[in-house]
C-alpha cells in the first residue's frame, strides 16, 4: 500500500468503523471504536518512512508532499475545488498526535456504562469517530474549500459530544462552543471566498490551493500588494485578520478563550482529552498552514499585537489558574496558558520560534490529554473536582500519585519532560528574534514577561499538587482503589511520550524543521518581492 | 590519538544513579529490595560512581597541563537538537573542576547514602504510616544523577536542564514527609523561589546564545572574549527593554547578571535565601547532601563555569550580593534555637562567602572554600542528625546540653566541624583546617580590591591612555571617548568606588550614544572594561567582622548541645549515639583535617589553569593567577615579594585568630547555659528589640509572604473573577444582543437546545450566513433515541454547507468576478 492510500485510510478509516458502530448492536459499539482507531493509529504509523529518513524535506514549501492525494472533487463553472490532500513537516506529527489521542480517548470511553449519561452508546462512539474523520482531514487538507469542509465536519460532533454526555450546564457548553467556532468559521468562510476570487484575479483561473497561495509568486503578489483593498482596507490584512480570528478562537486566545473552561468541565473526560489534545491544535495549524504563509507582509504587520496576545494568554491564563477550585478547570486554564507560548512562538516568525512553536503543540498534545485523564481517573472516583476538598491521595494511591506527579511536572515544564523543550525554545526564540527581524524591538521584553510565567506555571501546579495529592490520607477516599489497568495503560503511552520528547526532542525536529525551514523560505520570499515592487 | 576513557568514566557515573533510581521508583517497595536491601542497591551506585571518580581523579593528576588542556579539546560531544541554526550539543566538559567537584560530590554522596540507611531505619521513614524508605533512595539516586549531570555538562542548556532537574530532587526531598503540611509547603517555596531565580537564568541564556551563537560553555566564552577584544557582537549590541535601552557593556552586564540570577536561587543568596531554612523541613541527611554540600554549591559552581562571562560590573553586582548575604545570614545565625536552623543559616552565610569571592575576583579562593566548606558542613549536618536521632527528634538547643557524654563521637567530630567553619588555624605556620585558609583568601583579594587597586592592575593593557580626566576625554575627532578607570580609582580614593564607576557608566552611555561611531565606541568599552572597579572599603570590612561572629555563634551551638548541664532531662535520658552512623562522621571529620589544604587547594589551583585561562578574563581581571599565588607564597612561606606579603600577612593577623576569639566569647557567654545570655539581652536597652528581628528573620519571609504570595494569590483570584464575570459575561451579551437583533424565538441561549423548534439545516445554513445566533440554538432535544437522525444529519451537512456557498457565489456580484476572470 502506498502512502497516498494509507493517508486516504486513516482520514476516512474512522468513517467505516462509524458506519460499523451504526450497524452492530450497541454493546459492541465500543469494541468497535477502539478497534478502528488502533488501525488508524497503526496505519499512520506506516507514513512514518518518508519523514525519517529526510526524504520529505528537500526543495521549497510545497514541493515535496508525501502521500498525496489530488483529484478534482467539484467543478462548477470556474469553481474547482479537489479533494486534496498530503502531508509535510507541519501536518505529519500533528496526524500521528490526533490518531494517538483518539486511540487513547477511545480507551478511555471503556467505561461508558458507568457515566452519568450512559444512553445511546451507539450515539456517542459514532460521533466520535466521526470526529476523528474530521480532524484528520483538516489536517491533511491542502484544498482551502476541502479544509473548510473538514473543519466544519468536526465542529458538529463536539457540539453533540459536549451538549449530550456531557455535565451539569451540558447544553450551555455546547451551544457555547458551537457558536463561537461557527462565528469562526464564517469569518473563514469570507476569508475563503475573497481569496479564491483574488487568486482568480491574479493568475485567471481560481484556485483553493493552499500551497499554491503561499508560493505562487503571482498570487503572493496579489495577496500582499499593500495597494490591494478590500471593503476599503488592506486586503492581506484584513484576510489575515479574519483568519487569524477563525483560527484564534480555537487556540483559543484571549478574549476569546471563555468557551474553553465551560467546555472542558462540562465534557466527558475522553471529549476534553480530545478538545485539549487534539482540538486546540487546529488552531495553531491554521496560523502555521494558512495564515503566515499566504499573507507573511500581514504577519509581520500585526506580529507586534499577536505576541502580545500571545505573552497575555501565558500571564493571564497561568494567574486565573490560580483563582480556580475546580480541578478541570484549573487544567483548561494551563492549556490556555500554555497555548500562548505556541502564539508567541508563531508570531515571532523565526526559524528557533515556529521550531518551539511546532513542538509545543506537540508536548502540550501529550501533556494535557494527559492531565485530562489524571483529572478523569479522581473524578470517576470522588464524583467532585473541588480542589480544596482533596489531600493525601499520593499515600491513597501511590502509583496513580506518582504518575500525577509526572504528568503535572510535563505539564508545568521541568526539564526532562516535553513541556519545558517547547517552552524554552519559544522563549529564548522570542528573545532572539530582532537577529532575524530588526523591526522587532519588542521581542526581548516580550520574552522577559513571558519568561515570568515559568514562575507563575510552578506556582499553580505544586499548590495544586499540594492540596489534591499531598497532605494526610482523608477517611473521605479511603476507599479508592489505584489506578486499575486500563488506567495504567492509558497513561503510560503519554508518560513515555513526555519523557522521550523530553529527553530526545532531536527526533521530533527532526520530523518537522524541514518544512519549517521551507516554510520561512517561502514567506520570506513572497515578502522580499513584495518589498521589491514597492521598492521599484 | 583520542582517548575517552575519562569522559566514559564520568558518564557512567552519571548513569548508574539514575539507573538506581529507575529500579528503586519501580521495584524498590517490593521484593527483591523492600525496606534494608533498596538502600544497599542506591549505595552500590554512588559507590561505583565513587570509584569510577577516584579513578579519573587520580588519572588526571598524573597528566601535563599539555595534556589535559588537549583532553578537554577532544572531548566528545553528541548532537542532541538543533535549535535554529545552532547545534545543541551533549557532552562532558572535561577539565580540573568539573573532575574535582565530580569527586567531592560523589564521595561526600557515598557517606551520606551509608549514613542515611541508619538514620532512615528508624521510624523516620514513616510518611502516613506507610514506609516510605525506598523512596527516599530513589530520590537520592535521583539527585546523584542530576547532580553529576550539571557537573558535567559541556553546555549551558544542559546545565539548566540539570539544573532544573536538581531543583525538582530538592523539591522531593525536602517534601519527603509529603503528609505534613510544613514540609510540603518547604517543598514548594524552594521551588518557587528557584523558579524565580532562573527567570533570571533565562534571560541571561537568551542573551549568551543570542550573541554568541552556542550554547557551549568553552565556545561561548571564546566568542565572548573573542567580541570583547574586537568591540562587536554583545559589545556593539543594543536591545529595549520596557523603554530602557541596554546596549553594549551594559548588556554584557546584564547577561553576566540573569545568569547570577539563576546562582541566586540555587545558592540562595538575597533576596532569594529564604527557601534555604525552610528546606530543613527534610531529613537530616537530605540537608546534608543537597542543602549543605552539593546542591547549594551549584550556584557557586556555575558563576565559576561562566566567570569568562562576567563583566566587572557584573562581577561587582555578584560581590555585593554576596556580601549582603553572608553578613545577614551570619547575624541571623546568631539567635536561633533550632540546631538545623543554625547550619542552615551558617550555610547561607558560607555561600555568601564563597559568591563574595567570586565577585572580587577570588576563583580559586571561593571555590577551594566549597571545597572545604562541603565536607565540614556535610559533616556537621550528619552530626546534628545523630543528635536529633538520639534524641528523639529534639531540635532545639536549649533543651539540649550535656550531650558529650551520650555521644561522644558526635560531639568531637561536630567540634572539628566547628573549628573549621570557625577557621582555626595559627597565623605564619602551615597549621590550619580548610576555612582558615580558604576563608582568608578571599578576604586578602578583597582587601586587594578595596585598598590595592592600583595602576598595576591594567600595567599591561590600559596604559596606553595617559589622560587623568575624570569623565572621559574627547580627542580630536570628537567621538572616541576615552576613560581610564584605574586614574579614576587613584583620584577617588576617598572611600567610595562610586565615582569610578560612575565613570565607567557615563564613559559608556557616551560611547554608545554616538549612534554611527561605534568603532569608536567600542575602543572606549574596551579600555574600561579591562579595569576593574575599586571595592567599596565596607565590602572588605562586613566580611572581616563576619570572620569573628561564624566562630561565635557555631561555638554557641556547639556548646549549648554538647557542653553544660542538661537542661532537659527527658531529652538527655533518652539521648544516644547509633554506632551504624559513626563511620560517616569520622571519615568527613578526616576529610575535614587532611584534604582542606594539602589536597584541595592545589586542585583547585589546578583547575584555575583551565577554567580561567581567556582572554577575557586576563582582560578583565588580569591578576587572578597573582591572587590564586598569593595563599602559596604568604601563607606557606612567607617569603613573597612584589608587594603581596604585606597585605596578606597583616590580614592574617587581624582574621587569623578570630576563630579563638570569637569561639571564646562564646565558651564564656553560655559557659552554664543560655541564662546569661538572656539576661544581657534583657538588661541592655535595644538588644531585646534586635533579638526579636533577628528571630523573625528580619522580617523578610514575612514581607514576602504578604505582598508577593498573597498579592499573586489576590491578583489570580481577581482575574479568575473577571474571566468568569466580565468576559465571559461581555460575550454572553453579544449573544443576547444579537439574538434580539435576528428573527428570534424568544428562547433563552441555553434552552436553546431543549425546546428549539427550527431544524438543524436551517440552522447550519444561517449559521453560515452570520445570523447564526438569531435563529440558531434550535436543535430538537438531541438525546435519547434520536441520535442517529443528527449522525445522519450532521454527515449531511457539510453537502448542505457547500451548496449554500455555491449558491451565494453564483448569485451575487462573484459571478462578474468569474466572468472577469475567465474572459481574461
Amino acid at each position: 500500500m502506498d502512502a497516498s492510500s494509507i493517508l486516504n485510510f486513516v482520514i476516512f478509516g474512522p468513517l467505516i468503523g462509524m458506519v460499523l458502530v451504526l450497524i452492530a448492536p450497541s454493546q459492541y459499539a465500543k469494541h468497535i471504536t477502539v478497534g478502528t482507531s488502533l488501525v488508524v493509529f497503526f496505519l499512520s504509523l506506516m507514513l512514518f518512512p518518508n519523514f525519517l529518513n529526510g526524504s520529505a524535506f528537500d526543495g521549497a514549501y510545497g514541493e515535496n508532499m508525501q502521500a498525496v492525494t489530488q483529484i478534482d472533487w467539484i467543478s462548477v463553472a470556474s469553481l474547482k475545488i479537489q479533494y486534496y490532500v498530503g502531508l509535510d513537516g507541519l501536518s505529519f506529527a500533528l496526524i500521528i498526535l490526533t490518531t494517538l489521542v483518539m486511540s487513547l480517548a477511545a480507551a478511555t470511553s471503556w467505561n461508558f456504562e458507568t457515566w452519568k449519561v450512559n444512553k445511546g452508546a451507539k450515539g456517542y462512539f459514532a460521533l466520535f469517530l466521526l470526529l476523528e474523520t474530521g480532524v484528520l482531514g483538516t489536517f491533511a487538507s491542502l484544498d482551502f474549500f476541502l479544509f473548510y469542509i473538514f473543519w466544519e465536519v468536526m465542529l458538529l460532533p463536539m457540539y453533540f459530544l459536549i451538549g449530550v454526555w456531557g455535565g451539569a450546564r451540558k447544553e450551555y457548553a455546547a451551544i457555547k462552543f458551537f457558536i463561537y467556532t461557527l462565528a469562526g468559521s464564517v469569518l473563514m468562510l469570507v476569508a475563503l471566498l475573497a481569496m479564491f476570487f483574488s487568486s482568480a484575479d491574479a493568475t485567471g483561473t481560481g484556485t483553493f490551493n493552499l500551497l499554491e497561495y503561499a508560493t505562487n509568486p503571482a498570487i503572493t503578489a496579489n495577496f500582499n500588494d499593500p495597494a490591494h483593498m478590500f471593503l476599503g482596507f488592506n486586503f492581506g490584512q484584513v484576510m489575515f485578520i479574519f483568519l487569524f480570528i477563525g483560527f484564534m478562537i480555537k487556540v483559543p486566545l484571549f478574549p476569546f478563550h471563555t468557551w474553553l473552561p465551560l467546555a472542558h468541565v462540562e465534557a466527558p473526560t475522553p471529549i476534553s482529552m480530545i478538545l485539549a489534545g487534539v482540538l486546540l491544535k487546529l488552531g495553531a495549524y491554521g496560523f502555521l498552514r494558512v495564515c503566515y504563509p499566504i499573507f507573511p507582509t500581514a504577519a509581520m504587520d500585526l506580529s507586534f499585537l499577536i505576541a502580545t496576545l500571545g505573552v497575555v494568554n501565558i500571564i493571564y491564563g497561568a494567574f486565573c489558574c490560580l483563582a480556580q477550585t475546580d480541578f478541570k478547570r484549573l487544567v483548561a486554564y494551563s492549556s490556555i496558558s500554555h497555548m500562548g507560548y505556541v502564539v508567541l512562538g508563531i508570531a515571532v516568525m523565526t526559524d528557533i520560534g515556529y521550531q518551539g512553536a511546532m513542538f509545543q503543540i506537540l508536548a502540550h498534545g501529550i501533556s494535557s490529554p494527559m492531565c485530562f485523564f489524571l483529572v478523569g481517573v479522581i473524578y470517576d472516583r470522588a464524583h467532585h473536582r473541588e480542589i480544596n476538598r482533596f489531600g493525601g491521595l499520593w499515600l491513597q494511591m501511590p502509583k496513580y500519585g506518582s504518575l500525577a506527579t509526572l504528568g503535572f511536572f510535563a505539564s508545568l515544564g521541568l526539564p526532562g519532560l516535553c513541556g519545558f523543550i517547547g517552552e524554552i525554545w519559544v522563549l529564548l526564540g522570542t528573545f532572539n528574534a530582532q537577529a532575524t527581524h530588526s523591526e522587532m524591538t519588542w521581542a526581548p521584553a516580550m520574552a522577559v514577561v513571558a519568561a515570568f510565567g515559568v514562575v507563575l506555571t510552578a506556582a499553580y501546579i505544586l499548590w495544586m499538587i499540594q492540596r489534591v495529592y499531598l497532605g494526610e490520607r482523608r477517611e473521605e477516599y479511603a476507599g479508592f482503589k489505584d489506578v486499575t489497568a486500563r488506567e495504567t495503560a492509558i497513561l503510560f503511552p503519554m508518560a513515555v511520550l513526555a519523557i522521550f520528547m523530553g529527553i530526545l526532542p532531536g527526533y521530533t525536529f527532526q520530523l518537522m524543521n524541514g518544512t519549517i525551514d521551507a516554510v520561512l523560505k517561502a514567506m520570506h520570499v513572497s515578502s522580499d518581492a513584495i518589498a521589491m515592487a514597492i521598492g521599484g | 590519538m583520542e582517548n575517552h576513557t575519562f569522559e566514559i568514566c564520568l558518564a557512567l557515573g552519571v548513569v548508574i544513579p539514575l539507573i538506581s533510581f529507575t529500579i528503586l521508583a519501580f521495584f524498590g517497595a517490593n521484593a527483591p529490595f523492600g525496606k534494608p536491601r533498596a538502600a544497599y542497591l542506591a549505595l552500590g551506585a554512588i559507590a561505583s560512581s565513587c570509584l569510577l571518580a577516584t579513578y579519573v581523579l587520580i588519572s588526571w593528576y598524573g597528566l601535563s597541563l599539555e595534556q589535559k588542556a588537549q583532553l578537554t579539546q577532544e572531548a566528545f560531544r553528541y548532537h542532541w537538537a538543533d535549535f535554529g541554526s545552532i547545534s545543541i550539543d551533549v557532552g562532558v566538559k572535561l577539565d580540573s573542576l568539573t573532575i574535582i567537584m565530580y569527586f567531592m560530590v560523589t564521595f561526600i554522596a557515598s557517606f551520606i547514602h551509608l549514613f542515611s540507611i541508619g538514620y532512615m531505619a528508624g521510624h523516620s521513614d514513616e510518611v502516613g504510616g506507610e514506609c516510605k524508605f525506598h523512596r527516599f533512595f530513589a530520590y537520592l539516586g535521583l539527585f546523584c544523577f542530576s547532580m553529576l549531570g550539571l557537573v558535567i555538562s559541556s553546555s549551558l542548556l544542559f546545565l539548566f536542564i540539570f539544573w532544573e532537574l536538581v531543583g525538582l530532587c530538592s523539591y522531593l526531598l525536602i517534601g519527603f514527609y509529603f503528609d505534613k503540611k510544613f514540609a510540603s509547603d518547604a517543598g514548594m517555596k524552594a521551588f518557587i523561589t528557584n523558579r524565580v531565580g532562573d527567570f533570571g537564568f533565562i534571560i541571561g541564556l537568551a542573551l549568551v546564545v543570542m550573541y554568541t551563537k552556542t550554547f557551549d560553555l568553552d565556545a561561548a566564552a571564546d566568542a565572548f572574549a573573542q567580541q570583547f577584544n574586537a568591540g562587536t557582537g554583545i559589545f556593539a549590541a543594543s536591545i529595549d527593554l520596557f523603554g530602557w535601552h541596554v546596549s553594549g557593556l551594559t548588556l554584557a552586564t546584564l547577561m553576566g547578571v540573569g545568569l547570577f540570577c539563576g546562582a541566586m536561587g540555587k545558592s540562595a543568596q538575597f533576596p532569594l535565601h529564604v527557601w534555604l531554612p525552610d528546606a530543613m523541613a527534610g531529613p537530616t541527611p537530605v540537608s546534608a547532601l543537597i542543602h549543605a554540600a552539593t546542591m547549594v554549591a551549584a550556584g557557586v559552581y556555575l558563576v565559576a563555569r561562566v566567570f569568562r562571562l562576567l563583566t566587572p560590573d557584573a562581577q561587582f553586582v555578584i560581590a555585593v550580593i554576596g556580601c549582603i548575604t553572608l553578613t545577614m545570614t551570619a547575624l541571623i545565625a546568631i539567635v536561633q534555637k533550632d540546631i538545623k536552623k543554625i547550619l542552615a543559616y551558617s550555610t547561607l552565610s558560607q555561600l555568601g562567602y564563597m559568591v563574595f569571592g567570586l565577585g572580587v575576583g577570588a576563583w580559586t579562593a571561593a571555590l577551594f572554600h566549597l571545597m572545604t566548606h562541603a565536607f565540614f558542613k556535610a559533616m556537621l549536618f550528619l552530626g546534628s542528625g545523630q543528635v536529633i536521632e538520639g534524641c528523639h527528634h529534639e531540635k532545639n538547643i536549649m533543651n539540649m546540653g550535656g550531650l558529650r557524654k551520650k555521644m561522644p563521637v558526635t560531639c568531637w567530630t561536630f567540634f572539628i566541624g566547628v573549628l573549621a567553619i570557625a577557621g582555626f588555624g595559627i597565623p605564619g605556620t602551615h597549621i590550619g583546617l580548610g576555612g582558615f585558609f580558604s576563608k582568608d583568601e578571599i578576604l586578602a583579594v578583597a582587601y586587594e580590591r578595596a585598598f590595592n587597586m592600583h595602576a598595576e592592575a591594567h600595567g599591561e593593557s590600559g596604559d596606553s591612555h595617559g589622560d587623568n580626566d575624570n569623565h572621559g576625554d574627547t580627542d580630536d575627532h570628537g567621538s572616541h571617548v576615552r576613560a581610564d578607570v584605574g586614574d579614576n580609582v587613584q583620584l577617588a580614593s576617598a572611600g567610595s568606588n562610586t565615582t569610578a564607576l560612575l565613570a565607567v557608566q557615563s564613559a559608556n552611555a557616551m560611547a554608545s550614544g554616538e549612534g554611527g561611531g561605534h568603532a569608536n565606541g567600542t575602543q572606549a568599552k574596551m579600555d574600561i572594561a579591562a579595569t576593574l572597579p575599586q571595592l567599596p572599603k565596607w565590602m572588605f570590612w562586613l566580611p572581616i567582622i563576619i570572620a569573628y561572629v561564624t566562630p561565635f555563634y557555631m561555638m554557641r551551638c556547639w556548646w549549648l548541645t554538647f557542653m553544660g548541664k542538661p537542661r532537659d532531662q527527658h531529652v538527655y535520658d533518652h539521648a544516644h549515639e547509633s554506632k551504624l552512623m559513626y563511620i560517616p562522621l569520622v571519615v568527613l571529620a578526616v576529610g575535614t583535617v587532611y584534604c582542606s589544604y594539602w589536597v584541595f587547594r592545589p586542585m583547585i589551583s589546578q583547575a584555575s589553569e583551565v577554567a580561567a585561562n581567556a582572554p577575557a578574563v586576563v582582560a578583565f581581571d588580569g591578576k587572578i593567577h597573582d591572587y590564586s599565588e598569593i595563599p602559596t607564597h604568604a601563607m606557606m612561606t612567607l617569603t613573597h615579594g612584589e608587594g603581596m606579603v604585606n597585605p596578606h600577612t597583616a590580614l592574617a593577623y587581624i582574621v587569623g585568630i578570630s576563630w579563638l576569639i570569637g569561639m571564646l566569647f562564646a565558651a564564656i557567654l553560655y559557659w552554664n547555659g543560655p541564662k546569661l545570655a538572656g539576661r544581657i539581652k534583657d538588661a541592655v536597652p535595644g538588644l531585646a528589640f534586635l533579638h526579636k528581628t533577628l528571630e523573625n528573620r528580619l522580617y523578610i519571609d514575612h514581607v514576602y509572604d504578604f505582598i508577593l504570595v498573597e498579592g499573586v494569590k489576590t491578583l489570580g483570584r481577581l482575574w479568575g473573577w473577571f474571566d468568569t464575570n466580565v468576559i465571559d459575561n461581555f460575550v454572553d451579551l453579544v449573544a443576547y444582543a444579537a439574538k434580539g437583533i435576528g428573527v428570534t424565538t424568544g428562547r433563552q441561549l441555553d434552552m436553546g437546545v431543549e425546546k428549539g423548534d427550527i431544524g438543524l439545516v436551517d440552522n447550519i445554513a444561517n449559521a453560515i450566513a452570520w445570523i447564526t445566533y438569531s435563529t440558531g440554538s434550535g436543535l430538537r432535544r438531541p438525546q435519547n433515541g434520536r441520535i442517529r437522525t443528527y449522525v445522519l444529519l450532521t454527515a449531511g451537512a457539510a453537502g448542505i454547507a457547500l451548496l449554500f456557498v455555491l449558491i451565494w457565489s453564483m448569485s451575487s456580484d462573484a459571478t462578474e468576478v468569474i466572468s472577469a476572470a475567465s474572459a481574461q
